[in-house]
């Protein structure tokens, strides 16, 4: 394989294709990116953990010589993010070596085989719809937030997408929970949906694919789908992954429906309230007391290491007053989602979940459980 | 008692510098075995040792009740429901923590690289050890009959050049009996093996190592660690190299305990003060007595209550001084109580323990030096 491409493009491709690569591998072809010289003039960059995988074309500046190798994706990456703005770059693989050349730089990386590289088998992908990448986006940055981290509950450790009737309107719906706070998303189906499988999409999936769709505007994904695989297309990029194999516990039953205690604020107000009487709170428990009373909500927090805050902040509430206690941090990830300048509390006791959204019409919901302090 | 394969592996290990020598001591169903010693009207008989009520677990069975199917974990009901005649036996930890104590000054006589995992197992590491022996072999039989003089119980051995080995050997020929595998066998002995006996291999991932046609260890071998990390992620790593008979993990000794506590879960859901109160009492004098076995001083007292819908709270209080004494350990432990009555919901479990113990790094001590933590409860799905 002998090819030059430009330093720039070179550089744009392996920031995609080296992320998916894990820092730690204990087999060494994991990481490596494989790179395919085309006789078409093209340079195919793929990398892989084994659950997810990335391909991404881009024109070579001249294919002397079609073929491919592997190399360490890491390194790769290094040399071209130190070469010097506008060099090309010469990829000459021969005798278990790659030649790496731009100026007066001359890099020699060793290799491994091509065909030591394992692929993900897609299988068949029957469902296939598309979504306009900034619908996705939003779709991610509303949901992310609340995957959990934890790994005994592993089938949380991702986004859920299934699809489903609202009142006779056919959405496509996309919720994230980690046991304390629920995040979720409801969106028109897209044609194509219909009939698909319910499935988890995995945490690192979801980060890459957001980095990829920062870089796409408005043009729209091509998503196809089956029970165990996803793949997302996004013009010279595809992303591939395996589903998370388990169960997403039936959410619905967790959003309140009768909570009858409104309250309507300002969100940027509310987070900047929390965020300041937070200062005081233990790096623990995040704990904030919320006090209501007519028109009137007093944040305190109480530590016994680092003091006392309290800060007043008005809204509009006409029920009953009492007191209930949130995780800060909590509820300053789902206020920084909301963008309007309005945004509902419904709450019914201090041990209650409290449903937060924009207004009844909102695409996204969010339910969160109270702490007890 | 024999030795499988038939050799000593003093021989060979001693040719390589390298090689470590790791004995897996388990003594022989150990609470219901000391029950039986101590009651001779037990002995020939199916003993359970735990609690008959509706909500006890079996913490250990004789060998006549395993017959049946009694094991260990298994609620106390199934127990009885397939070996009817089971007599059930209530648990004297003080006793089976003394005979514990016993076979561990015994296990120092060879070495002082022991790694308990519980009161009756332990790994040693014998590669240097006391009294010169030089033989793994030799030491784990000199182990075992100083245990049947000293306690009048009975030990198995596993002897191996590492734990993974020694731990499967040392179940090989239970009851009493040794069983050591060199390093020239051990290979050949982990390929023998039905995966159901690596450690971490349950029903679940045994059902699907056996749709993926894994039965023995020969046939995980037979697979590459690519292949065992796409089907087993990160435990692909781990099997590759069990399979193989390799396991570098140390044998570490004296774990420093951070705290000392103890928990009862309740027959029936417990509900009024008096009632909790009671329970308290009753908690805090078990675990006080083993505040005083282990002379620990600790200045965090901390309880822990499990309520009827399963949601666990535990809630601390921190002296900037150690704890005095039995009645300000109990005082402590029922003014966090007090906090919580009216119960709004049943009580199952409650416990107490005494952390921020002498000793321990203050640092890690600092964990516990909070207040009445708040609680983020959690979503009943």
């Amino acid at each position: 394989m002998k090819a030059t491409i430009e330093r720039a493009t070179l550089l744009k491709s392996l920031s995609h294709v080296q992320s998916v690569v894990e820092r730690r591998n204990t087999i060494p072809i994991l990481s490596n990116v494989l790179i395919e010289a085309g006789e078409d003039g093209s340079l195919r960059f793929m990398a892989t953990d084994l659950d997810l995988q990335i391909v991404e074309t881009m024109s070579a500046s001249a294919v002397e010589t079609a073929g491919s190798i592997t190399v360490s994706a890491h390194t790769l990456f290094e040399i071209a993010r130190k070469l010097p703005e506008g060099s090309e770059v010469l990829l000459d693989a021969a005798d278990g070596k790659m030649l790496v050349k731009a100026g007066r730089s001359r890099f020699s990386l060793p290799t491994l085989p091509r065909d030591d590289f394992p692929m993900i088998a897609e299988g068949d992908l029957p469902t296939s719809f598309e979504l306009p990448a900034a619908e996705l986006v939003n779709l991610i940055e509303k949901t992310r937030f609340a995957i959990s981290t934890e790994e005994t509950r592993y089938y949380l450790n991702g986004i859920f997408l299934h699809v489903a009737d609202d009142d006779d309107r056919a959405v496509l719906k996309a919720a994230a929970t980690d046991g304390h706070r629920l995040a979720r998303v409801t969106l028109d189906r897209p044609d194509g949906a219909d009939g698909m499988p319910d499935v988890i999409v995995p945490r690192k999936c979801v980060a890459e694919l957001h980095k990829l769709l920062g870089e796409r505007g408005d043009k729209n994904v091509l998503i196809d789908l089956s029970a165990s695989k996803i793949r997302f297309t996004m013009g010279s990029a595809i992303l591939t992954s395996k589903l998370i194999d388990g169960t997403f516990p039936d959410y619905s039953r967790v959003i309140p429906t009768g909570n009858d205690k409104l309250l309507k604020i300002d969100p940027k107000a509310l987070q900047a309230s929390v965020d300041r009487v937070a200062t005081i709170a233990s790096e623990k428990t995040r704990a904030v007391k919320m006090a209501l009373d007519t028109d009137k909500i007093t944040l305190s927090v109480t530590s016994p290491e680092n003091g006392t805050a309290a800060e007043e902040v008005s809204g509009d509430y006409k029920s009953d007053g009492f007191e209930i206690g949130f995780n800060a941090r909590y509820l300053l990830d789902i206020l920084a989602e909301v963008a309007s300048d309005s945004v509902e509390l419904h709450l019914a006791d201090a041990s209650a979940p409290t449903l937060i959204r924009e207004n009844e019409k909102s695409e996204a919901l969010y339910v969160l459980m109270p702490m007890r302090v | 008692m024999f030795h499988a394969y038939g050799a000593a592996m003093s021989d060979e290990a001693e040719s390589d510098a390298l090689q470590r020598k790791i004995i897996h001591i388990d003594m022989d169903a150990f609470f219901a075995s000391v029950e039986q010693r101590d009651h001779p009207e037990l002995r020939g008989k199916p003993v359970a040792v735990g609690g008959s009520s509706k909500r006890g677990v079996v913490a250990a069975a004789s060998y006549e009740a395993r017959k049946f199917g009694v094991k260990s974990a298994m609620p106390s009901v199934t127990a009885q429901r397939r070996c009817p005649d089971l007599i059930f036996v209530k648990h004297r930890f003080e006793v089976y923590r003394e005979v514990s104590r016993q076979i561990r000054e015994i296990f120092a006589e060879h070495t002082d690289l022991i790694e308990p995992l519980s009161l009756d197992e332990a790994y040693l590491d014998v590669t240097d050890d006391k009294q010169d022996i030089g033989s793994a072999t030799l030491i784990a039989e000199a182990i075992r009959a100083r245990i049947r003089e000293v306690t009048r119980l009975t030990a198995s051995a596993g002897v191996s050049y590492n734990k993974f080995i020694a731990k499967i050997a040392s179940d090989q020929n239970k009851p009493d009996g040794i069983c050591v595998i060199p390093p020239r066998h051990g290979p050949a002995f982990v390929a023998s093996l039905p995966v159901r006996r690596f450690h971490g291999v349950g029903p679940r991932t045994g059902e699907k190592m056996a749709r993926l046609g894994i039965e023995t260890g020969a046939d995980l071998a037979g697979k590459n660690e690519q292949w065992l990390c796409e089907k087993f992620g990160s435990w692909g790593g781990y099997l590759y190299l069990a399979a193989r008979g390799i396991d570098h993990r140390e044998v570490k000794p004296n774990r420093i305990r951070k705290s000392i506590g103890g928990e009862r879960t309740y027959g029936e859901d417990k509900w009024t003060e008096a009632e909790l109160r009671e329970a308290l009492d009753a908690v805090v004098d078990i675990v006080w007595e083993r505040i005083e076995k282990n002379e620990a001083r600790g200045r965090t007292v901390t309880l822990k209550m499990k309520f009827a819908d399963f949601v666990q709270i535990t809630r601390a209080r921190s002296l900037d001084r150690w704890v005095k004494d039995k009645r300000e350990f109990s005082e402590i432990g029922h003014v966090l109580l007090g906090d919580q009555i009216p119960v709004e919901k049943g009580v199952r479990l409650m416990g107490i323990t005494l952390s921020a113990l002498e000793g321990v790094d203050d640092e890690e001590g600092e964990d516990e030096v909070e207040e009445t933590t708040p609680v983020q409860p959690a979503f009943e799905f």
